[in-house]
Formats: structure tokens, sequence, C-alpha cells
């Protein structure tokens, strides 16, 4: 495994949060028709996301990586509303609309934080990148809740929009899981003595591809046409990725071979 | 902002409570995860998250059911719906599960970590098979899983009732989706910790597991649920 060149968890992190907070900050950009990049922005994430994913799972948690999925949407969820919720209870400035998606950022860091240092000195689980992994899952979390509903809504405003079009119509539950599915789901699949990181970001990346694809459809019902856009790019993106993904398990399997069907008469 | 003033600390220790019913509720359940899938240990063959959000969701659409046919109801009849709710979902569960093991697998239903049944009182070490963990759902585990999605169910109502408090005077007519998300959120939160603790399986108050671990991990659900009950009071001052 160490002759093989990974990308580092540091520069994954960094492509997660400039990419993910880019695709977020653009989203608003000229409405209805860069509501797209909102979705590229969580496809960032998901990546930055599925190798934290994929670092901390690697010790077994003993409950199935599905469960540190489901806790990342879970804290993800609650610092996304509210970062973007609470800069209008300090200040009437419009402006202060800006800094939402930072602040959900930093908060879910602050619960990831907090409940990785629980899970290591109190529940004493013995996994060393527990706090900083926890911390990782939690912040590319939010991101993917705010991108996804930024797709579908067309910006981040929590009152003006995100309440609208993505709460009162439950494509929220859509994000969560869908978006926890994207998450969870390269390591899950790709786990294994002989689990590669580029197979798995390959993988990450067209699970965020297909969550995009949902999210066009989602956002037919609240943007009308250009949901169409999200729902086709989505899906070409979802066959470069995959199919890169494909290359890439024909790569490292010992060998790809047809063995017929099995004979009718035993030998 | 939101003055914090007594009530609102009422409340916050109202969320911490109810984050603490989720996380005690995950240890009464009988999570058998993927070997009593195979029927190779006692309890229902899935994950504690799985089993703990699906029957305490489902408390939270009895009790978001009951409140929005009746908002003046106390907070306790709204816990009550939320328990009912999770409770008939998870004896379904175990009901399907259990006719499978029986006539599907044909495991007789025996526990590996007691002797006796402590409520029928009968012998369990005869009937678990070598090299198993114990099969099925025995009388205790199926009780004691009740009681533990009543209580995941109860925590449930309990949150979505404080925080509608707080929201339905400001959105009025989207405060039940912020809550439900908002409840859905510390739901998964407090099923995952717990299952940390547990490192999985545990088969009900009887195992000798659910003394060792509880402390530990109800002391992380406090704490990390007063967190958010600070977290979604301080929404509530985003919402004027």
């Amino acid at each position: 495994m160490s002759d093989i060149k990974e990308i580092s968890p540091e520069n994954l992190a960094a492509f997660g949060i400039i990419g993910g907070l880019l695709g977020i900050y653009l989203s608003p950009l000229f409405p209805p028709y860069t509501s797209i990049f909102g979705a590229l922005g969580a496809i960032c994430a998901v990546i930055w996301g599925a190798e934290a994913v994929r670092r901390v799972a690697k010790y077994g948690l003993g409950t199935g990586v599905p469960s540190i999925g489901q806790i990342a949407m879970g804290m993800g969820i609650i610092a996304a509303m509210f970062g973007l919720a609470i800069m209008k209870s300090v200040t009437k400035d419009p402006r202060a609309i800006y800094a939402g998606p930072v602040l959900a950022l930093v908060t879910a860091s602050i619960i990831g934080f907090v409940i990785g240092w629980f899970a290591q000195n109190v529940i004493k689980m013995k996994i060393p990148v527990m706090v900083r992994c926890m911390t990782e899952i939690a912040a590319s979390g939010a991101l993917i809740i705010i991108g996804y509903s930024a797709a579908v809504a067309g910006n981040y405003d929590f009152m003006g929009s995100l309440i609208l079009k993505v709460f009162d119509n439950g494509v929220i539950l859509a994000v969560f899981w869908v978006g926890a599915m994207a998450m969870l789901h390269p390591f899950n699949a790709c786990l294994g003595p002989d689990e590669k990181q580029k197979r798995l970001l390959y993988l990450a990346a067209s699970t965020g591809a297909i969550t995009m694809a949902v999210m066009g459809i989602a956002a037919i019902m609240t943007l009308g046409p250009m949901g169409v856009v999200t729902l086709v790019i989505g899906v070409i993106l979802w066959l470069i990725f995959y199919k890169k993904f494909w290359d890439e398990v024909y790569k490292d399997a010992a060998s790809v071979v047809g063995t017929g069907l099995i004979p009718k008469t035993e030998a | 902002m939101v003055v914090f003033a007594t009530t609102t600390l009422i409340d916050i220790l109202l969320i911490g409570l109810s984050g603490t019913l989720i996380c005690l509720a995950v240890h009464f359940i009988p999570v058998g995860g993927a070997p009593a899938a195979m029927a190779q240990a006692t309890g229902i063959g899935t994950g504690t998250v799985e089993l703990a959000a699906g029957s305490g969701l489902v408390g939270l659409i009895t009790s978001s059911y009951m409140y929005a046919y009746e908002p003046k109801a106390a907070m306790l009849l709204v816990m009550a719906a939320g328990a009912m709710g999770a409770a008939i979902m998870l004896a379904s569960t175990m009901l399907a599960g259990g006719l499978i093991y029986a006539y599907g697998v044909a495991v007789p239903f025996a526990s590996a970590q007691v002797k006796k049944d402590p409520i029928t009182g009968e012998r369990q070490d005869n009937y678990v098979s070598k090299g198993t963990q114990g099969q099925g759902i025995p009388t205790i585990c199926f009780v004691s899983g009740v009681v533990g999605a009543a209580l995941g169910g109860a925590g449930g109502g309990l949150i979505y009732f404080v925080l509608m408090q707080y929201y339905t005077p400001l959105i009025a007519g989207s405060a039940a989706a912020v809550a439900g998300v908002f409840t859905m959120g510390v739901f998964y939160v407090n099923s995952v910790i717990p299952s940390y603790g547990v490192g999985g399986t545990i088969e009900g108050v009887h195992d000798p597991k659910f003394r060792r671990v509880v402390p530990k991990d109800v002391f992380t659900s406090v704490i990390v649920s007063m967190l958010c009950g600070v977290v979604a009071i301080l929404i509530a001052g985003g919402m004027v």
C-alpha cells in the first residue's frame, strides 16, 4: 500500500473546502442559471467527506460504515441551519448573508470536534484519527447539505428561499439521505484489503454526480427548466466518473477473465 | 438575539433530556447486527442506527401528527404519541423478524447473556447453538426493545414539542418542517453515539454490557444534545 502515492488529507480538505464554498457562493450569482454551481461545490465536499470516512472507518467502527455517514449528515444539518440562520439575529445588514456558509462550516467543525473528542476520550473508541476525521466529516456534511440545497433553491438564503423551496416540500429529506449515501457509499463499497484511494475518489465523484442528478429532478419542481440542466449535467458527470471508477476496478483486479457458464454435468 | 431567560434554560435542558432518552433507547433495543442476520446472535439482524432511527422517526411522525391536530396538547401527550408510534413500529419489526427466525430459519429463541430469562424464567443456555451468541428474539429482548423504542419516540416527541414552541410564532407554516428536520439531525447524532459505545451489538437491558456502557454514553449524549439545544434556540433568533 505504501508504495502507492496518495493525495494527502490536507490537499483533499483544501479541495473540499475551497471547491465547496466557491460553488455555494457562485450559486446565487445569476439566478437561476448558476444554481448548478451549488451541486458542483457539493461534489467537491462529497469527495473530501468520502476520503475522511475512509480514513476513520479503516479502523473498524463496530457499527458499519453507514453510521458515520448518518452522523455526518445529522451534525451537518444542525450546523447548516444554524450557520445560515444566525447572522440575521446579529445584524440587520443584508450583506450578512454572505457569512452563512462559512459560519456553517465553522459550527459543523466545532460540533464534529466535540463529538469526536467525546468518542475518543469518554466512550474510548481508541481510534487515533477520530477527532480530526469527525471534524472533517461534520464540516463536509454541512457543505454537502448547503451545496445541494442551493442547487435546488437557487441560493442559500435560509429564510428567503431554503425554507420555502427545500424544507416545506420535503426535498431536504432527499438532500439528507442521498447526500449521506453519496458520502458513505464509496468506502462502504470499496473497503477491504486491496482498497485504493484513487478508486474510492472516482466512486465518490460518481456518487456525488448521481446525487446532483437527483437534485436536478427536485430542481425541476422549484426552478423549472434549469433543473433539467442540473439533471443532464449530473448524469453526464456520473457517466464519466463511473467509467473512470470502472477502469480503476479493472486495473486493480488481478485479472479479468470470462469463466463461461457453469458446466451442466460434473466432470 | 434570543434572551437567555430561565424558560430558555429549561428548554435547553429539555432538549438535553430528550437526546438522553434517545441515547438510552438505543441500549434497550436488541441489536444483533450482521451476526443476527445469520441467526448467530440474539437480536434483530440490522444495525443500531437503523433500528433506533427507524423507530424514532415513526415516533416523530406520530407525535407531530398529534401536535398538528391538537396544537394545545400537553407536552406529555405529544411524548406519549411518539412513544406509541415508535413502540408499535419496533414491536412489528420484531414480530415479523421473530416469525422469520422461528419458521424460516428454524432456530429456538435463546439469549446467550443470561442463564434464565428474567421474565419467563425459562432456561436459555440449553438452547444456544454451539459457536453462536444465541438466536432470535427471546421474551426479555422483545420487552426491552418495546420499552426502548417507547423511550426513543418520547425523546423525539419532546424535542419536536420544544422546538415548535419556538418556531411556530416566527414561521407559522414552515415550523413543522424546520423543527422536524432539526429533530432528525439530533436523532441521528444521538443514535450513532451510543452505537459506538455498545460496539455494534447489544441484547437489551439484561446484557452485562448495558451497565458498563450506559453511564459514559448518557454523559456524552447530555452534553452533545444540550449543545444542539443551544444551537436550535439560537436559530430561532435568526427567523425574525
